[in-house]
């Protein structure tokens, strides 16, 4: 059975070309986009991951750095300085403003931090060195890479001149990326010092953190106060609620295609080989045998499709990395078993949507 | 169950009717039919084209159930055959030759052949070796992995028989089978399946509409519009008197 399925499928060549082509390409666009959502992901969070202080503070209308407002006063950090059990406090400014270079202008994800802290920097350091003074900015490598910057170059904040000390890693989140300078010059650029977004505690070991949390919001009216692991889940939603709806979108669009193509094919296989399938019925074919058939052409462009899928993905994500550095993917291999996984559910789909026709071939059909 | 020669009427049909419908039209396309076939025989069901000969061949294949009279498969009733048994009875106990052969044209000669018998339940690597085997004895091993597609109507109309014979069924149904054959090639093949029949005891029904091959049927019936209207059996020249008087 297999033999015939695959002696029809090669008989015409060209088709099943076209058709493998058409699959692999769903399969690279499923593939990139659940490895483009898994680069953002961890672009997104890894600041967060990272940066592991015990707890997170930030006003209370606010439960995430990716999409809330948060205005808090440093001056508010002695206050929790002073509470039994905290180690240390540092602030945090996030921005979103726009840097230049010559002509070229771009927006940034601006955060500003104390050099001085144990966190609330980069959450790795690619090329370079971190910054260690107001005139220095650490960029996000794809973001440097897509606007041709290097270290040692001067770009320029409002009018301010600062230097790129240092390129960092997973500070990359598509739309927008991290870039790190200290609060002083943060807060010199937005012109409001003494402002921060958020405060980093770390405890001392062993500390009641919930005890802290609580002294913390009594200390401090209108404030919300997260652990790490809390914290981290907060953004982790926030950009699921935001991002996946258009992943999930783009991605079933990509299966609907996936499954026109091959019920195409399918059917238009059937109609050619009716004659045939009127003889294997008249010649006594078990029942279920031409079904099989399909499903078993079907099964085997669809793994056609996936390695050819599997094997343009790598070299085509390395090639629109280079192009648009911006774009970071993170493949793994439970991704590719996802992707592989719906394409032969859908390949079974498709074959029970061409089997249709088989209902209306008839053993008869043979004789003329 | 296999019955034996000695049963004879391997196909009985008796006052069998066929009728089609098509929304409020019905087509008489079988009338009052009633014929044996037994062991050892080659009947030839002779008539033009729409006379109703290929519904009879599809009736007795239990390929479809006569509106009314009964019809008997290998002493039983077709009505007391479930679809898997009459699936397993043209497997196994009935051979088919087609109109132009209708080889699998995706498949290799062997594979044609294999094929057959690998409905019949024999496995894939049997399958091959004995069909090998049957297209040594046709002389026509040397096509073994050719398709279909490149041989020669003569070659075709070969590698047709041994699929048909391949599980050494005792009934085999021929649908125009020198149709497009040339005079010589369809007496070969007539002949084979004589031969069959005679030496092999077992029963061929050939429909055909060519005139020419009735000379070596052992029994001619000849079909007009669904209707047996003469029967003839014996000498030759008796079979060509019914020819003679018929056209």
């Amino acid at each position: 059975m297999r033999s015939y399925s695959a002696k029809i499928l090669t008989g015409q060549p060209l088709r099943l070309a076209i058709t493998i082509a058409g699959i692999s390409l769903c399969i690279v666009m499923m593939l990139f986009l659940l490895a483009a959502y898994h680069g953002v992901a961890n672009g997104s969070v890894e600041y967060i991951r990272k940066n592991r202080s015990d707890l997170w503070v930030l006003s209370s209308n606010a439960w995430n750095i990716l999409r809330g407002t948060s205005i808090l006063f440093t001056e508010d950090t002695y206050d929790i300085e002073n509470i039994p059990g905290v180690e240390s406090v540092s602030s945090v400014l996030f921005l979103l403003t726009g840097i230049k270079k010559g002509d070229q202008q771009a927006t940034v994800y601006l955060t500003g931090f104390d050099p001085e802290a144990e966190s609330g920097g980069p959450p790795r350091i690619v090329e370079g060195r971190s910054v260690e003074n107001d005139q220095e900015i650490v960029l996000d490598g794809a973001f440097a890479s897509k606007f041709h910057l290097s270290v040692g170059e001067v770009i320029k904040v409002r009018d301010t001149e600062l230097k790129i000390v240092g390129l960092s890693g997973g500070t990359n989140a598509l739309v927008i990326q991290y870039a790190f300078v200290t609060l002083h010059r943060a807060h010199l650029i937005v012109g409001y010092p003494g402002i921060a977004t958020c405060f980093l505690v770390n405890a001392e070991p062993g500390a009641d953190l919930d005890a802290i949390a609580d002294e913390i919001k009594f200390e401090l009216n209108g404030v919300a106060v997260y652990d790490h692991e809390t914290f981290l889940k907060n953004n982790i939603q926030e950009l699921q609620t935001g991002f996946l709806p258009f992943i999930y979108t783009i991605a079933a669009i990509g299966v609907v295609v996936l499954t026109t193509i091959l019920s195409l094919l399918l059917s238009v296989n059937i109609l050619e080989k009716r004659k045939d399938f009127a003889v294997f019925k008249t010649l006594g074919s078990p029942r279920g045998f031409v079904s099989g058939m399909i499903i078993s052409q079907s099964i085997m462009i669809s793994l056609a499709g996936c390695l050819a899928g599997v094997i343009l993905y790598f070299p085509l994500v390395n090639f629109i990395e280079r192009v648009t550095p911006e774009i970071s993917t993170k493949t793994s291999f439970l991704q590719i078993i996802s992707v592989v996984a719906v394409v032969l559910i859908m390949s079974v789909v498709s074959s029970l949507i061409s089997m249709q026709r088989l209902r209306r071939i008839y053993a008869l059909e043979a004789f003329s | 169950m296999r019955i034996t020669s000695h049963q004879k009427n391997y196909v009985q049909l008796e006052g069998v009717n066929k009728t089609f419908i098509d929304g409020d039209r019905e087509f008489h396309a079988i009338k009052n039919v009633s014929l044996k076939a037994s062991p050892g025989e080659l009947l030839v069901l002779l008539g033009p084209s729409g006379s109703g000969k290929t519904t009879l061949l599809t009736l007795i294949a239990g390929l479809l159930s006569p509106t009314s009279g009964s019809l008997s498969l290998f002493g039983r009733s077709v009505e007391g055959y479930s679809n898997k048994e009459l699936q397993l009875l043209r497997a196994r106990r009935i051979g088919f030759i087609f109109q132009d052969f209708l080889l699998i044209d995706s498949l290799h000669v062997i594979e044609n052949i294999a094929m057959v018998l690998r409905f019949s339940g024999m496995k894939r690597s049997d399958a091959l070796t004995a069909a090998g085997k049957l297209l040594d004895q046709f002389n026509i091993g040397h096509l073994a992995r050719k398709l279909p597609s490149k041989l020669s109507q003569g070659e075709k109309q070969r590698v047709a028989v041994a699929r048909a014979i391949a599980n050494n069924p005792e009934l085999i149904i021929a649908d125009e089978p020198t149709a497009s054959l040339e005079t010589s090639q369809g007496f070969d093949i007539i002949k084979l399946l004589h031969n069959y029949a005679v030496e092999e005891e077992r029963c061929v029904i050939v429909a055909t509409h060519d005139l020419r091959i009735a000379d070596l049927a052992d029994r001619v019936m000849r079909v007009v519009d669904g209707e047996i209207q003469e029967e003839c059996s014996g000498p030759i020249a008796e079979i060509n008197q019914l020819i003679v008087v018929g056209s």
